[in-house]
């Protein structure tokens, strides 16, 4: 989006910035990846991957911060430019704690694997709200990308989907410890794990409100979905 | 910023159907616009764009010169200064002016206040002491000139002559301030005590100020206008203006875009 301003070095510093919060989410989403991969399979070898490989979503967090009080300092942005880099800092927010929620996943594969608990729970079940989340967190990114509200208002929309998984599978999960009150202690273990997949999704939807903010000025967090809607027409 | 209520907003100027000309040149086109009473209201836009144009027009600084003519009405409070029937003078003593290079004649401080001020008022020694003692309180500048009223106007720094000059449009009591660029020509120090001058007048009078420092715009203003080619593009609060414009031409400029 940073076309053409008279100064092509402010154009290129914000290029620069938009390029990093691309890769960054690019991380998050392949962890996200990652992390529903040793889930799945139990894998201790890839969710030990993932938790190295945090640090570096925190070093972009870093990074990017740097980048947007360094522009703010010497440019004194107005309009599109401050609502850009604004939605920048909150977005890359976003990101970490998306990242921070897959490390937790990744942590706890890790000590369900340990304790090497019943494999008999519907873990797998959790791969459709994984999906849906990694899905939607790719959607944030492209629509941020091309600053598409269109697609932002649709993601926003589809956060309730996760959400519905998220409540359909605690039921599930309540019905097994009732049913077998060994599995408690595992069934816990995913719970969490579902709680970590439905922040992921929380979290895109949050950058997705972000684009509408630099797009159309309107701050539409904590909103009702009419009001999201009409902000962006 | 305090919200407007927009039940007790005065307008000091409104400008109706405004179109200025230079000779053949059409300087200004069609301005509507209201001043608001005790409000800081600027105008931005680049060069050639009619700014200072619209504010030479509000005290009719242009009837110096010949084959500059106004259409329209700028109404000040209700009355409309363009008439023919309008005493200049008295409208200049109203609506004063502050231009860009600091323009202190050529006599002492004290004098610089007092000139004008002995023009509409007769005024006993004390009582020109005490105008002269307040004008340069209202300009920030009293405390550096006390000890050295009698020194002339043209000993003080750039920043101090401009404050002197703020002053000397203070001292006959206007009731608007035309500020045309008045601290492109100064250091940051001396714009950041113009700026807050600018603030302090503001309880007492209402300014309208031409800048092309666009942040100072943002800084000091509570209304600000975007002209361009003698058009007033957009208008609107200065936060809405800095933050969320509604014209893409007035987005373009304040973030330094191609037009």
């Amino acid at each position: 989006m940073p076309d053409k301003h008279i100064s092509s070095q402010f154009d290129a510093e914000l290029n620069t910035i938009s390029t990093l919060v691309l890769e960054m989410g690019g991380l998050v989403e392949s962890q996200l990846h990652q992390s529903i991969y040793a889930l799945v399979n139990m894998s201790r070898d890839s969710a030990e991957q993932v938790i190295n490989n945090e640090v570096r979503i925190n070093q972009f967090e870093i990074q990017i911060d740097q980048a947007v009080i360094s522009v703010i300092g010497r440019r004194q942005p107005t309009a599109r430019d401050l609502r850009f880099l604004m939605a920048i800092s909150r977005a890359t927010q976003n990101l970490e704690r998306a990242g921070d929620e897959v490390a937790r996943i990744a942590r706890m594969v890790e000590s369900i694997v340990d304790s090497g608990s019943p494999r008999n729970l519907p873990s797998s079940e959790l791969r459709v709200a994984a999906d849906l989340a990694a899905s939607m967190l790719r959607k944030t990114l492209d629509a941020f990308a091309r600053l598409d509200i269109t697609m932002a208002v649709a993601i926003i929309k589809s956060d309730d989907q996760i959400d519905d998984e998220y409540n359909g599978f605690m039921r599930k999960l309540i019905t097994y410890m009732m049913e077998d009150p060994r599995t408690i202690s595992a069934s816990l273990d995913l719970m969490f794990l579902a709680k970590s997949i439905e922040r992921v999704g929380d979290h895109a939807k949050n950058i997705a409100e972000q684009i509408i903010f630099i797009v159309k000025g309107e701050d539409v967090r904590h909103s009702s979905m009419e009001k999201v809607e009409s902000a962006a027409k | 910023m305090t919200p407007i209520d927009p039940a007790i907003k005065i307008n000091a100027l409104e400008l109706r159907n405004l179109n200025f000309f230079y000779g053949k040149f059409q300087g200004l086109k069609d301005v509507n616009l209201d001043i608001e009473e005790r409000k800081v209201t600027a105008f931005i836009g680049p060069s050639g764009c009619g700014k200072s144009t619209l504010l030479r027009t509000l005290n009719r600084m242009y009837s110096l010169y010949p084959g500059q003519r106004a259409e329209g009405a700028v109404n000040f409070y209700g009355q409309n200064i363009l008439d023919a029937k309008q005493d200049i003078n008295l409208l200049r003593a109203r609506i004063g002016m502050v231009f860009q290079k600091p323009t202190p004649f050529p006599m002492s401080i004290y004098d610089n206040i007092a000139f004008g001020v002995k023009l509409y008022e007769n005024l006993s020694s004390a009582e020109m002491d005490d105008r002269v003692e307040w004008a340069l309180s209202k300009a920030a500048l009293w405390n550096e000139v006390k000890d050295k009223l009698k020194q002339s106007g043209l000993s003080l720094s750039g920043g101090q002559q401009q404050r002197l000059c703020i002053a000397r449009s203070v001292a006959v009591k206007p009731s608007v301030l035309l500020l045309d660029e008045p601290t492109s020509a100064l250091d940051p120090i001396s714009t950041g005590k113009v700026e807050e001058l600018v603030h302090e007048l503001k309880q007492d009078y209402t300014i309208a100020i031409v800048t092309h420092n666009m942040q100072q715009a943002a800084r000091c203003s509570d209304y600000t206008a975007y002209m361009y080619l003698g058009e007033m593009i957009e208008f609107g609060a200065t936060e809405q203006i800095f933050f969320k414009p509604t014209k893409t031409a007035t987005e373009d400029y304040i973030t330094g875009r191609f037009g």
